[in-house]
């Protein structure tokens, strides 16, 4: 047979012997239930801020229910309150006018908070309070009470370890599962662009950050390149890293790589760096700014973990974009090749046909190119080659595409330009290559100046296919040559002086 | 539907509750409402993680907060466009202080519907202030007058233990902004500039405002983080007078006789300025049940029920019809419409609830200073630069 004391022990085990979701849930239930067990008036639970000697009241449970409640109790200046709790476990107290009572409830659980500059251990003790309230009947806690109370006081300390454990389990496996379905998506997106927009929106909802931003800098860590962020409405913002305050970005990166600054608490951010090997590729910034919310341990491990994978991803992103741009790009002229200029002809092509847009297309040959070849050898031809293509590459506006085209033939997309915007271009051209003259240590001092003969056609005047704008093009190329070489010509301008021979004949 | 809101009157609100889904429930036998309360600090918290809930979080339909809320909740995203829902929604009749804190900020879009509001205003004890003035009223009504009737009061009762002259009506027993704002306001200074592009935290006169509030507690004028209810209320004897909401004030009506007169807050500078704070509810765009939603949010805030339930919480209804009728109906509120009048509200800015947080968290280290005996004016000094610094770097990223 059971004594009264076990009888209530197994009745108060039984109602707490189920999982709960978190310490709110738990005490949701056992708060009412030693209201009831002990004819309770009022039951809180505080949390005990040892450093403060404060009390913080956080849930109140009366009648039929329970409820948060906020307030802060400093006992500092009750040292003979504060002993008798500290050290029984137990005070009671009339201070109220009626009868209370005050359990100390001690437990260990994962450690969730943060803190800048600390070795983390990862159990804590954490103490709370019970505070009991007879106010109505004003009913003096018995010894007997007192005994059971505390008896009870262990059983719910049990199960907020337990409970709390369990919590940060499941709080670590949704974690995981997060970040391994944003490693999944990252893998799969063929832009990395895609992909780190994909990451940070995921990270923002998973971890709920109030902004995520992801710094690319160079290798050396010495520059910011780019800054994706996503902010608090999940919109995502990207910034070129010349934008960036340069005070404010020698700081960050000084504050990162150098001196290893992970959180600043007072603004709840954290700076994660991600590297491969010794190589920087950026960091990750997670904050908190607007919400004042706290980033807790867990959170701040996993992104650990997640950002060494992303950093090795967004490398691998890095060096398969740079093989892809060695691939469309001529090693010695530096231009693009004629595979990757045929695709964007293409598309231009296209662009232009669909909204009405001019485009023009100049072939540049340079003009006795076999003699300079064979009189001052290979390595002067190619001298010849890069000079001219420096010009090419200079000269032109960001939208304009240029091409190695052949050996010694260059081609030059112009979209929005129309023949006669062509022509001065092509003039500009002329003039700044015939300035080139060849090193005179290789031609004997003699004073060799470089030319250039171009043909030029254009959409929608001259053709309206990239078959027949290369075809007019070179048709005009051809009467230039056939004129002397060393100038330019518009296929509309030479059209009755083309003769009407297969292109592959002429050549 | 699942509602949340805030403790609005204190231990009794989910009683009050009770009373108010029940009138709701006769008219509405198909909705069923499920109130959770929480208190401002985790409210605060949940509105950056609704957005994206867990499986095991729930979804909320509607939900209360603080005016100053919304154009943050806009922001985030998380606050549907009531104007959208039903075009017919208007704020016509709300008090003209509470109506441009529901639209978005710069925009004639409703995201939050005003329900109820509370103001600040100073109370004190008619038989304990006769023993030491003959003109209280007048007395009151600057901050140096009012230290002087505290300084009387302390030395009168000087032999009755536990005894404060102000009973600190903060919930947590902790200083509050709430109370140290019309401070500041009565002394010409704010939390920002005008032009809402700078902040003036970091300024003298914020500084030395803000001291005047602080010193109550430094000269042993209000206690702070004591056991509410044990030591210093009007009830007990053990304090004479309090600066607080129309709420605060209700425990002691028609208690012993007790006759608790009431006065608009006693000014720093050229007039007395009071701390208006509302209620406003919003929809959240996640509810699966948004008619449901309005329909509650138009029930609580009809004429009758405002009134209803302003009265039972002790608060004041937001629109004007019914606020009117409410301080027309009993001569000790007349004064409220003169206090309304002069009173300020905090401007409904993304920034302003973290703003506040960041107070609140400056006003609890001074809270532990004060009672540990390390509380300096250079060390609140040294603290409101730091925040100014915050304050301007959150206008940076939020408000440029």
């Amino acid at each position: 047979m059971f004594d009264k004391k076990s009888y209530i022990l197994y009745k108060f085990h039984k109602e707490l012997n189920q999982s709960f979701q978190n310490k709110r849930e738990l005490l949701e239930h056992a708060l009412p239930a030693m209201r009831d067990l002990f004819k309770l008036d009022r039951v809180y639970f505080f949390d005990w801020q040892q450093e403060r000697a404060m009390l913080s009241l956080k849930m109140m449970c009366k009648k039929e229910y329970c409820m948060d409640m906020q307030e802060d109790i400093s006992v500092r200046n009750e040292p003979a309150f504060l002993q008798e709790m500290l050290k029984n476990g137990v005070a009671k107290t009339m201070d109220l006018g009626y009868p209370a009572l005050y359990l100390l409830i001690k437990w260990k659980r994962p450690s969730l908070e943060l803190r800048a500059g600390e070795v983390h251990s990862f159990m804590q003790e954490k103490v709370g309070v019970l505070r009991l309230e007879r106010f109505r009947k004003h009913r003096v806690f018995t010894e007997q009470e007192i005994d059971l109370i505390k008896a009870l006081g262990q059983e719910i300390s049990h199960n907020l370890h337990n409970t709390e454990i369990d919590q940060a389990k499941n709080q670590r496996l949704n974690v995981s599962t997060a970040l391994n379905d944003l490693a999944t998506i990252f893998a799969s997106s063929l832009r990395l662009n895609d992909g780190l927009e994909l990451i940070l929106k995921g990270v923002q909802k998973y971890f709920r950050f109030d902004r995520v931003h992801l710094y690319l800098t160079n290798a050396e860590g010495t520059k910011i390149k780019s800054v994706l962020g996503v902010d608090i409405s999940g919109q995502v913002t990207q910034r070129d890293g010349k934008t960036l305050n340069k005070e404010e970005e020698q700081q960050l990166l000084k504050d990162v790589f150098e001196e290893a600054v992970s959180y600043r608490s007072g603004r709840s951010v954290i700076y994660i760096p991600l590297k491969v090997q010794r190589n920087k590729v950026g960091f990750l910034t997670f904050d908190n700014i607007l919400s004042r919310r706290r980033i807790g341990y867990l959170d701040f491990i996993s992104l650990q973990q997640f950002a060494s994978q992303m950093a090795l991803a967004i490398d691998n992103a890095r060096l398969f974009e740079r093989v892809q741009e060695l691939s469309n790009y001529d090693e010695l002229t530096k231009l693009p090749v004629r595979r990757y200029f045929n695709e964007k002809f293409a598309e231009e092509i296209y662009r232009s046909k669909r909204f009405d847009l001019s485009l023009s297309l100049i072939i540049i040959d340079i003009d006795w190119f076999k003699q300079i070849n064979d009189g001052y050898g290979h390595q002067i031809g190619d001298w010849a080659l890069k000079a001219i293509s420096q010009v090419v590459r200079t000269s032109l506006r960001q939208t304009d595409v240029p091409c190695r085209f052949g050996g010694d033939e260059m081609m030059l997309m112009l979209p929005r330009t129309n023949g006669e915007e062509a022509k001065l271009i092509a003039h500009r051209l002329k003039e700044s290559i015939h300035a080139i003259t060849l090193p005179t240590r290789c031609t004997g001092g003699e004073e060799v100046h470089l030319s250039v003969s171009q043909g030029i056609s254009s959409f929608p005047m001259d053709g309206d296919s990239v078959e027949t704008l290369l075809e007019r093009a070179d048709q005009a190329l051809y009467v230039v040559k056939q004129n002397g070489r060393g100038d330019y010509a518009l296929y509309r301008d030479v059209a009755d002086k083309v003769p009407h021979i297969p292109i592959a004949k002429k050549k | 539907m699942i509602v949340w809101v805030m403790p609005d009157s204190g231990a009794k609100t989910k009683e009050d509750y009770a009373t108010l889904l029940a009138l709701f429930k006769k008219e509405n036998p198909s909705i069923d409402v499920n109130i959770r309360v929480f208190t401002r600090n985790v409210l605060w918290r949940r509105m950056f993680t609704i957005k994206h809930p867990t499986h095991e979080e729930e979804v909320p339909d509607v939900i209360q907060i603080p005016h100053y809320w919304t154009a943050l909740l806009v922001k985030e995203g998380v606050a549907e466009n009531l104007s959208q829902l039903d075009p017919g929604l208007s704020l016509a009749d709300a008090l003209l202080p509470l109506r441009e804190h529901c639209y978005q900020p710069g925009t004639k879009d409703i995201y939050s519907y005003p329900w109820w509001f509370d103001v600040s205003a100073l109370h004190y004890r008619a038989d304990h202030l006769k023993l030491v003035t003959q003109h209280p009223e007048e007395d009151l009504r600057t901050w140096q007058g009012f230290l002087s009737i505290c300084k009387a009061l302390q030395e009168t009762f000087h032999d009755v233990p536990g005894y404060f002259p102000v009973q600190n009506s903060d919930w947590r027993g902790s200083l509050s902004m709430r109370n140290a704002l019309p401070c500041v306001w009565s002394a010409g200074v704010s939390l920002l500039s005008a032009d809402k592009t700078t902040t003036q935290v970091g300024t003298k006169p914020f500084k030395e405002a803000l001291l005047n509030y602080i010193n109550l507690a430094s000269k042993g004028y209000m206690p702070i983080l004591r056991e509410r209810g044990s030591l210093g209320t009007m009830m007990s004897g053990k304090a004479s007078m309090m600066i607080s909401r129309k709420q605060g004030i209700s425990t002691f009506s028609a208690r012993r006789g007790m006759r608790v007169h009431t006065v608009p807050l006693p000014a720093i500078g050229k007039k007395s300025v009071s701390y208006l704070s509302g209620m406003n509810l919003f929809i959240n765009t996640l509810s699966q049940h948004k008619k449901d939603a309005l329909k509650f949010i138009k029930f609580c805030t009809r004429p009758d029920i405002q009134t209803r339930y302003a009265k039972m919480i002790e608060v004041f209804p937001a629109f004007e019809e019914p606020f009117e009728r409410l301080v027309s109906s009993a001569p000790r509120l007349e004064l409220y419409r003169e206090i309304v009048s002069s009173a300020r509200t905090l401007p409904n800015m993304v920034i302003t609830g973290t703003i506040m947080e960041i107070l609140k968290h400056v006003l609890a280290i001074c809270a532990a200073q004060l009672v540990s005996g390390t509380f300096t004016p250079a060390s609140l000094n040294k603290e409101l630069d730091s925040t100014a610094q915050e304050i301007s770097y959150l206008l940076s990223i939020y408000e440029g």
